[in-house]
């Protein structure tokens, strides 16, 4: 029962933030609604028993991604085009043909029945990184999984930094290194 | 006892080899050593001739038979290179060879100092193998190998001056109309195959196939379809030995050298019509109708060409119309299923007409390139060995007694008089009863008056050419000489044969030795068609009324021409006004005919049917642009309204999903 | 009332329609990414749900995926954003509708 008002109230929101997303104007405004719905999802995951999970969201999606949009966001000055109309008529089209499929897929997934196992495990510290290292695959095997992750996101890394430097001799390095 | 396949093979290594220095030399200005082509363009067929004679003089009766490879084995058809030397081949082969070889060294003498010597000795030498396989081979479809191959070499030698466009004309028109005629034979090829199957066009196949229908009484089954056949096969025989309708390429074809003429035009390739009428005897001689339909044209033929013979002024379109009446000739006696005369015919036709040939072909030399006869005259004096040699042949020709032509042709006319069995049935009118007309006396007639009309053209050729006096330039009778001794030789020895080749079957005085030689191959054809008037005419009176047309026709020759006075040649010397509407009547016959029609059509095609293709191919043009347009223009510019489409078609494929029951 | 495993599906659903509103239907190139993100997290939400339905060591898989998922939200935001630095630096522009140089 208190489960229940505890999920009414963090859903509740979640939905709205995700509803200023949609509607807010300034970029910035739109990251911060972004921030306070993840940190609503993260108190989800911890009342339905995976904590590790919720504060992983907190530590990396929360703090970092959205620090790292925010941090873009404030240096290409990303209101810049906040004059122009926020909808026009792509979105009259597409809002009603995404309610339609939420609708469809809500209409095959309530007539499934899905209900809470007693069984389930807790998602601790312990238990998660024994699944994740696990390392003679008594389970599912995540260890190869992990390790390239890991490179996943040094590739990524390396990516970025080169997509978004400035070439060695294009205009303006030139123009930089004569001041 | 040598291979068969030897034969063939001299000329055609005299070709490559030929051909190769003629290749080789291409490059130089003066051309190969005449001496040297000379002398290897002349060894061949006379190897290939002493080869034949070799093999001729111990001939078995039922003669040699030799298989080289099978050429063609797919289960829907077989067919081998063989060959076949009998009595038919032996004599084909020896005059085919023995000419063959004598026009060849004429013709070191008549291309004396022509640029393209080697290449002329190859080409003659193709044409020499091309022969000796339409006549050695045992079944249709090498023969007609052959005969594509002496067609061919026919296109090359005629236009063998090429440069000039006329001769081109020319040799394209001879090649045209024998492939007009070719149609026919391949047609009549297929229709013995649907009879009897692939092995049905070797040539013992075919004659025991037919002796078993005789046998067997089933006649009447078989002959509607080999009358389709042996009319097919006849308008072959038609485009290749220029019979009405396909005869209109041999005067042109005096285009090319005469030596050329002399050998296919006069003794050889004409011949082979006559040749395959003979070999495929015992088919025809079952054939009533097609045997009719032969005799009709070759009458109307050889009386069509001695008329337009007389209108001509070029000697040598004298001597094609000529060979065309001759021709005519020898289908008649075919005609009448008999056989041996008219191989007997060809054999001495082959003589004297290739003696007229050479002869005028000297004659042309001496007066350096001038054919119109109006500017001939009075060279009996000046070139005396060469007016002896025509003068033999003349008399050859016309039939006058103890020369070749006295033979061969009598004998002919005798033939159709007691073989031919046409009539025109009778009938009632009116009640009046009109008796069956027999039509042998009628084609007789006419072949008689086609005797007294040949007289009369020789005649004035003769009498143009040689007496009077000359009519040409001053400058021109300085130049006036004698052949070499290389050009008059083969005339010589052509002219002993036109005198003497006609005593191998002397009927009148019992000789019969050719009829003999031809008898194990033709002679059940011929027994099969037992003559409705029994000889009980004397050959002499045959033989004499020959004589009588002869010397007819040479006292009207003599009468008109000997004192007359020839109008001075103006222009060219083709015949005008109603003279060429005659000699140019099959001409007009093909362009209505044929060439309009066509021309119609293809203006048709290019008009009409062009116009509606390319209207078809715009249309599938436009169908594909219009759809590929439609399908870009669900490319939009903006990035969300492409995500915005697949989010629709997610909503699609979900529907259906669900509706077709595929979640729960 | 208890808490039922369905109430978690359909706010996941609703999260993940509002995301793709978002992403769709603002032009302004940073609301995109936020709504991308903001449709990941329905996924991992959902991936949570379905795993507490599953007993014993199956439901430490709705642990494990999702925290993949956010290392691999981490990797895309980020190249994602340095791309969008180098389209800023030739353009000037965040109008997600002026990045139009395929057009039909």
């Amino acid at each position: 029962m208190l489960a229940l008002i505890y999920f009414i109230v963090l859903s509740i929101i979640a939905v709205g933030s995700a509803v200023c997303v949609l509607l807010s104007r300034h970029p910035l405004y739109g990251a911060l609604s972004l921030v306070a719905s993840m940190v609503s999802l993260a108190g989800i995951y911890g009342l339905l028993g995976s904590p590790f999970l919720g504060v992983v969201q907190i530590m990396v999606y929360a703090g970092a991604i959205m620090m790292l949009l925010t941090f873009v966001i404030m240096v290409l000055n990303g209101a810049r085009d906040s004059h122009t109309p926020m909808f026009d008529k792509v979105s009259i089209f597409v809002i009603p043909a995404v309610i339609v499929l939420a609708g469809l897929v809500g209409f095959a997934l309530v007539r499934a029945p899905i209900a809470f196992d007693a069984a389930t495990v807790r998602g601790s510290v312990a238990i998660t990184s024994k699944t994740l290292f696990d390392v003679a695959q008594t389970g599912p095997g995540y260890f190869v999984l992990f390790e390239v992750l890991g490179v996943l996101l040094l590739s990524a890394m390396g990516a970025a930094v080169l997509l978004a430097k400035k070439r060695l001799g294009s205009v303006d390095s030139e123009k930089e290194d004569k001041h | 006892m040598i291979s068969l396949g030897l034969i063939p093979l001299f000329p055609l290594l005299g070709c490559i080899i030929l051909g190769a220095i003629a290749v080789i030399s291409s490059g130089s200005k003066k051309g190969p050593a005449e001496g040297f082509v000379g002398t290897l363009a002349v060894m061949f067929p006379a190897l290939s001739f002493a080869g034949v004679a070799l093999l001729a003089l111990n001939m078995p009766e039922g003669g040699i038979r030799e298989t080289l490879c099978t050429w063609i084995d797919i289960p829907m058809f077989r067919a081998e290179i063989g060959f076949l030397f009998d009595g038919l081949s032996r004599i084909m082969l020896l005059f085919v060879t023995g000419i063959g070889s004598l026009i060849a060294l004429y013709s070191i003498g008549y291309m004396h100092g022509d640029r393209g010597f080697a290449r002329y000795f190859a080409y003659i030498n193709l044409f020499l193998f091309s022969m000796i396989v339409l006549v050695l081979s045992d079944n249709l479809l090498l023969t007609f190998l052959g005969w594509e191959g002496v067609g061919l070499c026919s296109y090359l030698l005629i236009g063998f001056w090429n440069k000039d466009l006329n001769n081109c004309k020319a040799a394209n028109k001879a090649f045209i109309v024998n492939r007009v005629g070719d149609i026919g034979f391949i047609l009549g090829m297929l229709c013995l195959v649907t009879i009897g199957g692939a092995a049905i066009l070797n040539y013992d196949v075919l004659a025991n196939f037919i002796s078993m229908v005789i046998n067997g009484n089933h006649v009447e089954l078989v002959v509607p379809f080999l009358s389709v056949a042996g009319l097919l096969f006849f308008i072959g025989c038609t485009g290749k030995s220029a019979q009405i309708p396909l005869l209109t390429w041999l005067p042109d074809a005096m285009a090319g050298p005469t030596p050329v003429s002399a050998l296919i035009h006069a003794a050889t390739m004409v011949t082979s019509g006559v040749y395959l009428l003979a070999r495929l005897g015992s088919m025809f001689a079952i054939l009533p109708v097609v045997l009719d339909i032969i005799v009709v044209i070759g009458m109307l033929t050889a009386f069509w060409a001695a008329v337009a013979g007389l209108f001509q002024n070029d000697i040598k379109k004298v001597l094609a119309y000529s060979t065309i009446s001759q021709l005519g000739y020898m289908f008649m006696a075919s005609g009448v299923c008999a056989f041996d005369a008219s191989i007997f015919h060809v054999f001495t036709h082959a003589f004297f007409k290739a003696a007229l040939f050479l002869g005028a072909g000297a004659v042309i030399h001496a007066l350096a390139g001038e054919q119109d006869m109006r500017k001939m005259g009075g060279l009996l004096k000046k070139t005396p060995v060469t007016a002896c040699v025509m003068i033999f042949a003349f008399l050859a020709i016309v039939g006058f007694p103890g020369f070749a032509g006295f033979w061969s042709k009598d004998l002919i006319l005798e033939k159709i008089f007691t073989n031919c069995s046409m009539a025109i049935p009778g009938f009632t009118l009116f009640g009046a009863e009109i008796p069956t007309i027999p039509l042998n006396g009628v084609i007789y007639t006419v072949g008689l008056a086609t005797a007294v009309i040949t007289a009369v053209y020789m005649g004035r050729l003769i009498i143009l050419t040689f007496f009077g006096s000359y009519r040409g330039s001053k400058e021109s009778e300085e130049h006036i000489h004698e052949a070499p001794a290389v050009m008059l030789i083969p005339m010589v020895i052509l002219a002993f044969g036109a005198v003497f080749a006609g005593y191998l079957w002397a009927d009148s005085i019992g000789i019969k030795f050719f009829a003999e030689t031809l008898a194990p191959v033709v002679g059940a054809a011929q027994a099969y068609n037992t003559p409705a008037v029994t000889a009980h005419l004397n050959p002499v009176f045959f033989a004499l009324l020959g004589t009588i047309a002869a010397l007819l026709g040479m006292y009207i020759a003599y009468k008109i021409y000997a004192n007359a006075r020839i109008p001075a040649a103006k222009g060219s010397s083709a015949p005008e006004g109603g003279k060429a509407t005659w000699t140019f009547l099959f001409d007009s016959l093909h362009k209505y005919v044929g060439i309009i029609p066509v021309n119609v059509l293809a203006w048709i095609c290019d008009v009409v049917v062009d116009k509606i293709l390319a209207a078809i191919q715009w249309t599938v043009g436009a169908i594909a642009m219009i759809l590929g347009d439609g399908a870009t223009s669900f490319q939009v510019r903006k990035v969300r309204l492409q995500v915005a489409f697949s989010i629709l078609g997610l909503i699609a494929l979900l529907a259906i999903v669900l509706l077709t029951g595929g979640t729960l | 009332m208890e808490l039922q495993a369905i109430y978690v599906q359909i706010l996941a659903l609703v999260i993940f329609a509002i995301g793709l509103i978002v992403a769709v239907s603002r032009r302004n190139v940073f609301f995109v990414l936020m709504g991308v993100e903001l449709a990941l997290n329905a996924v991992n939400l959902s991936f949570v749900g379905f795993s507490k339905t599953l007993p014993n060591d199956l439901s430490i898989v709705g642990q494990v995926v999702p925290l993949f998922t956010i290392a691999i939200a981490a990797a895309e935001a980020c190249v994602g954003l340095a791309m969008v630095i180098l389209i800023f630096r030739n353009r000037e522009s965040v109008d997600a509708d002026t990045y139009s140089n395929m057009k039909g």
